[in-house]
């Protein structure tokens, strides 16, 4: 009964899960690198609470359903949410603390994010997010930089074959605003232009009178992906200014990253419009193989800001670290680890010698797993759990004295050395590596 | 070359599937023998893999990579609501979404009434009665034989696929309204049309002529 009960509370809610050992070590090796890039970029550390009031991420602010959030309430019955996103979260945190500075301010974050999905997706309900937003640069400079940081940050986690699709959400809306279409079929025409619904846009655009070069344009627009010869060829199908200055603005961004020596990455789809209303100008997606879904999603917010009471352009995106683990695991791409390699292991009796020894080689950076043989164990228990750990060095005392025994568990090869002589061999080592 | 990954929904739909793909070069020799149990079945010279599943499936299967193309009818899509390109309608297994019922229910549907509506699709039927007649209704999930449910007082109408409608008729029911037109949809998912651009988007261009030459000969 006793261990029944304990089983059942072994259990994880659905939609989480734990991450340790090694999966956890390579999920913060590749943080640790892409928050790197984002430094070398020039970007700041932000933090944002975990939740906030539900206002925060409301229909116009936020890029997932008021069902799909989990709220709750505080003690003045007040709704709060756990984010779901990070970006109105920091949109809000800028409007407030940096009202008055002009920008451009170049902030970086990493956090979890939740979204309460219905159920049997095989989907988590809290992913980590890591990403950048540049605030208050409206150039095709910062459009481009955004890309060129998507880019070496999903090469620093070791990935090669992938690809960072761009779109223009201007265009679109250049050409609904010519046709003059209601919100409503403005949002059908949409949805069926995202999911490349080719028939679905045709029967839609034959219950309305548009004029023939728009009905063209529309019907191609799904089609309209691939390389920059793509998108040319939409230029030379309209003549509508809003939707001509969208493209003329992914050419140029085109030309930066050339100039980055990173335009091979990129691929454009005109037909990509997100359904997030925040949305103005520029918006990215980045996939790769061995996940079905996106890596990186992200684009310009201009308006978001104005939303807190501050005037302020925007762009960012995050990367989904999650979808980014799944695609490097299929295509068996490992960075390399730095593991606890060596343990100390030492009876009571001889702690003091113990403790010393393990502070002398902590401070020339070694980490070292030290270890106090609990009464009734023997060595033998030991260098077994060292095997498990994969542990490559295993120290221990001799019976009196400075001398220790080196073993390497795996090979039962030993030497034995005096403390000293070791720290002196591991410095030496250092220093001939370095 | 990455093989390109097909889910054919089960039954008819998959052979009138597969004997479309044939006339555009797609062949998959290992599928014909039909005593088979294999569940995967490999074109290795030109790269394609083939599998069989149960039609709500095919989308959850395409929407995460799993299959690269999926063939299932757009009622499954209206239902499983995924995230899908839906790139284009093979003009097979043509049907209706309908609501039915006896004539008398044709009463219920007028005036806003609470009613009860039995049906696979709920999904579907929400959205249609929520969303399009603004009638508030209850719906009850029921997995098969839909028809029963008005006969026996489950409900006051069902909401199902009419082809014909002979076991509408044999049964005293009649269409009282229709929902949506359906038929096979070939889908395909976002990454893949993208990372697999020229085959896909090749194939989509053959199945494009084949079908309008059918259906001109129809004509």
């Amino acid at each position: 009964m006793v261990i029944t009960m304990s089983r059942q509370l072994l259990h994880t809610p659905e939609g989480v899960r734990d991450t340790y050992g090694e999966e956890c070590a390579r999920k913060l090796a590749v943080q640790e690198r892409i928050r790197q890039v984002f430094r070398l970029y020039g970007y700041q550390d932000i933090e944002t609470p975990t939740f906030e009031f539900f206002d925060i991420f409301k229909k116009e602010r936020g890029s997932v359903g008021t069902r799909e959030m989990y709220k709750l309430f505080d003690r003045e019955n007040n709704t709060l949410v756990l984010r779901p996103d990070m970006t109105p979260s920091i949109a809000r945190c800028v409007a407030k603390y940096y009202m008055d500075e002009p920008g451009p301010l170049r902030l970086c974050y990493l956090g979890s994010t939740f979204i309460n999905r219905a159920s049997y997706q095989g989907r988590l309900n809290e992913t980590a997010q890591t990403g950048v937003e540049l605030i208050g640069d409206d150039s095709i400079d910062a459009d481009a930089e955004m890309i060129a940081i998507v880019i070496d940050a999903l090469k620093s986690s070791g990935l090669r074959e992938f690809q960072v699709e761009l779109g223009q959400v201007e265009f679109y809306r250049g050409l609904v605003e010519e046709a003059a279409f209601d919100e409503e079929t403005g949002e059908e025409l949409r949805e069926l232009i995202e999911r490349k619904n080719f028939f679905g846009v045709e029967e839609l655009l034959s219950r309305h009178s548009i004029p023939l070069h728009l009905r063209q344009l529309f019907l191609k627009l799904p089609e309209l992906f691939g390389d920059i010869t793509q998108i040319r060829l939409a230029k030379s199908m309209t003549s509508n200014r809003r939707a001509l200055q969208a493209i003329e603005r992914l050419e140029k961004v085109q030309e930066i990253l050339d100039a980055y020596g990173l335009g091979d990455y990129v691929s454009y789809d005109l037909g990509m419009l997100s359904k997030y209303s925040y949305y103005t100008g520029i918006i990215l997606k980045a996939y790769t193989y061995g996940t079905g879904e996106y890596l990186v999603t992200g684009g310009r917010y201009d308006t978001l800001l104005t939303q807190f009471g501050k005037e302020a352009p925007a762009i960012g995106f995050a990367i989904v670290i999650d979808q980014l683990m799944l695609a490097l695991s299929r295509q068996k791409i490992e960075l390399p680890l730095k593991r606890v390699e060596t343990m100390l292991l030492y009876p009571s009796e001889q702690r003091t010698q113990g403790i010393a020894l393990a502070k002398a080689l902590r401070e020339m950076n070694l980490p070292i797993e030290l270890i106090c043989m609990a009464e009734g164990t023997t060595y033998r228990d030991y260098i077994a759990y060292a095997r498990r750990q994969k542990a490559r060095t295993m120290i221990t005392f001799a019976d009196e004295g400075d001398t220790i025994r080196i073993l390497d568990p795996m090979t039962d090869h030993m030497a034995v050395m005096s403390g000293d002589e070791y720290i002196r061999n591991i410095r030496e080592k250092r220093e001939y590596g370095s | 070359m990455r093989y390109l990954t097909f889910a054919l929904a089960k039954g008819r739909l998959a052979y009138k599937t597969l004997e479309m793909f044939e006339r555009i070069g797609i062949t998959c020799e290992e599928m014909k023998d039909k005593d088979s149990r294999k569940l995967i079945f490999v074109n290795e010279e030109l790269g394609y893999r083939f599998f069989l599943a149960k039609a709500n499936d095919v989308p959850t299967y395409v929407e995460y990579g799993a299959a690269d193309i999926g063939i299932a009818g757009k009622d499954t899509l209206l239902e499983e609501g995924r995230n899908l390109y839906e790139v284009l309608d093979l003009g097979i297994g043509r049907c209706r979404m309908c609501v039915c019922g006896p004539a008398s229910a044709r009463e219920y549907l007028q005036h806003h009434e609470m009613i009860r509506v039995a049906t696979k699709y709920p999904r579907i039927a929400k959205d249609y009665f929520f969303n399009k007649k603004h009638q508030t209704v209850e719906i009850i999930k029921l997995n098969g034989s839909i028809e029963l449910a008005p006969i026996v007082g489950l409900s006051e109408v069902i909401v199902d696929i009419v082809e014909t409608g002979s076991t509408l008729r044999e049964n005293g029911l009649t269409v009282l309204e229709e929902v949506c037109p359906l038929s096979a949809r070939m889908v395909v998912n976002q990454v893949s049309l993208k990372r697999e651009n020229e085959r896909i988007s090749r194939m989509i261009r053959q199945l494009k002529t084949l079908i309008q030459q059918q259906q001109e000969v129809n004509q």
